[in-house]
């Protein structure tokens, strides 16, 4: 069963792991990655152990950005914010 | 290695504290450096640490998400385990500042500030001075320095807010702070940082994150001595023996943004807050929890099934003895995100919970659902001696004090 349940708006955009985190009780972070995100993927693990989290968010909103951003390729990569 | 250097530079070891003698051990999720063991490397046993004079006289110890802080009687301050969000302090250290560090090395920041309270969160650290200032380190992102923005420091920043108020305790959780103030009846808490589960309890609105210290509210007229926060939990203990709980609900029941006393005839003197359980020490020496009903099934998903233990009222979590620890008398309890530990009076050390990073140092990674003792190796039991533990995220550390009858 998930440890907990997590909006996506709780989590940190962390630049280093590319990922979304979120603490671990162990001491690391769940991860989830945007390319995890637009697939629907809704589990985000901890590298360091067996427990997981379930990620609550609107898919939409990552699948809206990532066209966006194909519409405006010329610009620079967008500053994700957690 | 170099934490061997430090030792040599002080071989005088008994010059300071001749008083007091001390063993150190740790266990548990050590990846990061916080176990000390100059291994990075999870340790399901305890392991008794290298002597270190500097640290010969630990008065206490603040373990947070993976660092470590250790106050000592001279009122120094060493901080070693975790530090990409600058939360060890040690910023002067130009590139090294961000970097995780194995051996404890002192905040220099303090050199010449006696501190007599230190606190660990998950990502950030505090401290509080002999005159009553609060000083502040680590990840801001939330407000949880309280310094009025959202920036983190890698060394500690004095938090201005409390200039002309004296401080007592500084309890850090995951995302926030809690303050208890020295004599101010009525407005004695404060919050800061992530609000939104309500562990702030400055608004019976749901806030997000505030940056400058608020009051807490509903302590009016109660006289607070002593906080916790871990997690996304809060609680206070008045002076009359009454626990109050605010933040994230346990064993998912709603979320609670103002203190709320809890129904008990017990005299509480102490609770220690997981990420989803609470543990409270009356004054007879019984263990309490709330929460618990997920405390130790952890890595077992059948157990893990939605809450059994659902109160009568299922907006409140029930406060449940700790039958287990039938006719013992604990003196000491401590809780991680997701393991406990205790002391009892005859000096042993239980310990229960999750334990898959061997945090409860039982030998294994096993879950325990009730206390076990914890074996220190030949340790010889003496009346003279006084047992500490603490726990940090995913692990433990254990003090042994020998304190030496003086010679009059």
């Amino acid at each position: 069963m998930s440890y907990d349940d997590v909006e996506i708006e709780d989590m940190e955009w962390n630049e280093e792991l590319q990922s979304y985190t979120y603490p671990c009780p162990c001491g690391d972070l769940f991860q989830i990655t945007k390319d995890d995100l637009e697939l629907g993927e809704e589990i985000a693990r901890c590298p360091s152990c067996s427990l997981y989290i379930t990620v609550i968010y609107n898919i939409e909103d990552f699948l809206d950005k990532k066209s966006i951003n194909k519409l405006e390729k010329s610009k620079q990569q967008p500053v994700a914010v957690a | 290695m170099e934490e061997s250097e430090e030792g040599k530079s002080s071989i005088n070891e008994n010059e300071e504290e001749e008083e007091k003698e001390q063993q150190v051990w740790s266990w548990g999720a050590g990846t990061e450096g916080q176990l000390r063991t100059g291994r990075l490397e999870d340790e399901y046993s305890p392991q008794l640490l290298h002597q270190l004079h500097f640290l010969s006289s630990v008065t206490v110890l603040a373990c947070g998400g993976a660092h470590v802080l250790a106050l000592t009687s001279g009122g120094r301050v060493f901080s070693w385990g975790r530090g990409n969000s600058g939360q060890l302090g040690h910023g002067d250290n130009n590139n090294n500042m961000l970097n995780s560090c194995c051996y404890p090395k002192p905040i220099t920041f303090f050199d010449h500030h006696s501190l007599t309270h230190v606190s660990a969160g998950w990502s950030h650290s505090a401290f509080v001075s002999d005159s009553g200032c609060l000083y502040t380190c680590g990840d801001g992102s939330f407000g949880q320095l309280g310094h009025g923005d959202y920036r983190s420091h890698c060394s500690p920043v004095k938090v201005e807010y409390f200039i002309n108020k004296n401080v007592e305790q500084i309890e850090c959780g995951m995302r926030h702070s809690l303050v208890l103030l020295k004599d101010c009846l009525g407005n004695q808490v404060y919050g800061f940082g992530s609000g939104k589960r309500g562990q702030l309890g400055i608004s019976t609105e749901r806030i997000k994150s505030v940056s400058l210290p608020q009051v807490t509210n509903g302590f009016e007229d109660v006289e607070i001595v002593g906080i916790s926060a871990n997690g996304d939990h809060s609680a206070a203990i008045s002076a009359d023996g009454h626990l109050y709980t605010w933040g994230k609900g346990f064993n998912r029941t709603p979320d609670v943004h103002c203190p709320w006393c809890l129904p008990s005839s017990s005299q509480f003197t102490k609770a220690a807050l997981g990420w989803n359980h609470a543990l409270l020490l009356t004054g007879d020496g019984e263990v309490f929890m709330l929460g618990g009903s997920h405390h130790g099934v952890l890595s077992d998903p059948e157990k893990m099934s939605p809450a059994k233990h659902l109160s009568e009222n299922a907006n409140e979590a029930a406060l449940e003895r700790v039958a287990a620890l039938d006719g013992v008398i604990v003196v000491q309890i401590a809780a991680g995100a997701e393991h406990s530990a205790l002391v009892t009076e005859d000096g042993t050390i239980m310990t229960w919970g999750w334990g898959e990073h061997g945090q409860l140092g039982l030998g294994d990674a096993r879950d325990q659902t009730n206390p076990q003792a914890v074996s220190l190796g030949d340790n010889v039991q003496n009346k003279d001696t006084k047992f500490q533990v603490y726990c940090g995220s995913g692990f433990t550390y254990a003090i042994r004090t020998l304190c030496v009858p003086s010679q009059s």
